[in-house]
């Protein structure tokens, strides 16, 4: 195994590890096909102003997941979705209190390299 | 030895109309609602939520509120930004001639939702289109005809829109909540008074100037005082 694939393998264990920071999510592509998985999130409400190094106010969130566990599921790659004609890539899931949170993909970064996607996510009423 | 000796309990000029602005919003956008109502119109179009001087007043739309439940109407700070003062046409005892900048912030808020119709309603367009309606609706009442001295004519001389210009909020555009504000920058001119010496009767005097035949020149008075 080279170290690459090694690599790839061991993003599996971190991203899709329930015991560790894996995170249930549900993917739902624009053709209404839908898919639960597990990959990490983050839903945070500050962030840091580059220009001037302070924290402000905002609210970042996002998801990463394995590409090979959405190839599998039949989703594809999410992508930010302009058209307002078209549904967007919807992803779903809860906070640590169990609230649901929904989201759009907003903007999506996928690494091909080791085979996980970053969403940008977007605050979506169902 | 301290001279003056009132009490500085006034506030500036500068501070009355910007609370005289955003009096003028507060007033003018409920009656629009209610004009909006008798016109079989939504009114929820024409509500602005009025603030003064905020330095984060959008900060309520960061969970990510949703309209009914929560208001979700856009936000309207009113604030002072600078004020430069014009010698040429200032008295330097009494007034000071002042140009003073309010910027007037207008944040719209939209979650991006599923359409009915189909597709879906875009967050980021959607905030954007509030928040110009709402900077449309303010510079429409503050340059009405009815407002041209903001309500305060013998200190406002003039008001003036300077730009309109628009924002997002969020330092990036990978916010999960879409917030835009439009700015209206408006120009204000007026007169900023200052305290003034209270003048006081030291003594009457009366003086008799008599010109004789002579060419001399006499002054007669007389005074009345006590030796001390």
């Amino acid at each position: 195994m080279s170290l690459r694939e090694q690599a790839a393998a061991d993003l599996t264990t971190i991203v899709e590890d329930t015991d560790g920071f894996g995170w249930p999510i549900t993917v739902t592509a624009p053709d209404g096909t839908s898919a639960d998985l597990v990959g990490l999130s983050s839903d945070i409400a500050q962030t840091i102003d580059p220009d001037t190094g302070q924290a402000v106010s905002g609210r970042h969130a996002h998801v990463f997941l394995r590409l090979s566990s959405l190839t599998t599921a039949g989703l594809g790659i999410p992508r930010g979705i302009a058209d307002a004609g078209s549904d967007p890539w919807v992803v779903t899931f809860d906070d640590i209190d169990g609230t649901e949170h929904s989201f759009k993909v907003m903007e999506a970064l996928p690494d091909r390299a080791i085979g996980g996607v970053v969403c940008l996510l977007e605050a979506y009423k169902t | 030895m301290s001279q003056i000796t009132t009490l500085i309990d006034k506030q500036d000029n500068v501070e009355l109309i910007r609370d005289e602005i955003a009096s003028i919003l507060a007033v003018e956008q409920q009656n629009q609602q209610a004009l909006a109502t008798a016109d079989g119109q939504d009114p929820d179009l024409w509500k602005l939520r009025v603030y003064r001087e905020r330095s984060n007043p959008w900060a309520e739309f960061q969970p990510a509120p949703e309209s009914p439940v929560d208001d979700v109407s856009p936000i309207v700070n009113v604030w002072f930004d600078t004020e430069s003062f014009d010698e040429s046409r200032s008295n330097t005892v009494r007034n000071q001639h002042a140009t003073a900048t309010y910027n007037i912030d207008c944040y719209g808020y939209a979650k991006s939702e599923s359409d009915p119709g189909g597709g879906h309603k875009p967050g980021d367009r959607e905030a954007a289109l509030v928040s110009q309606r709402a900077a449309r609706l303010c510079r429409n009442i503050l340059m009405a005809g009815h407002y041209t001295y903001l309500g305060m004519r013998g200190v406002v001389w003039k008001r003036f829109p300077r730009s309109i210009e628009t924002f997002q909020v969020p330092i990036d555009n990978r916010n999960a909540i879409k917030v835009v504000d439009t700015r209206l920058a408006l120009l204000v001119q007026f007169s900023e008074f200052s305290p003034q010496v209270e003048p006081v009767e030291l003594e009457l005097l009366s003086v008799t100037v008599r010109f004789e035949e002579d060419g001399s020149v006499i002054a007669q008075t007389d005074f009345d005082y006590t030796a001390e």
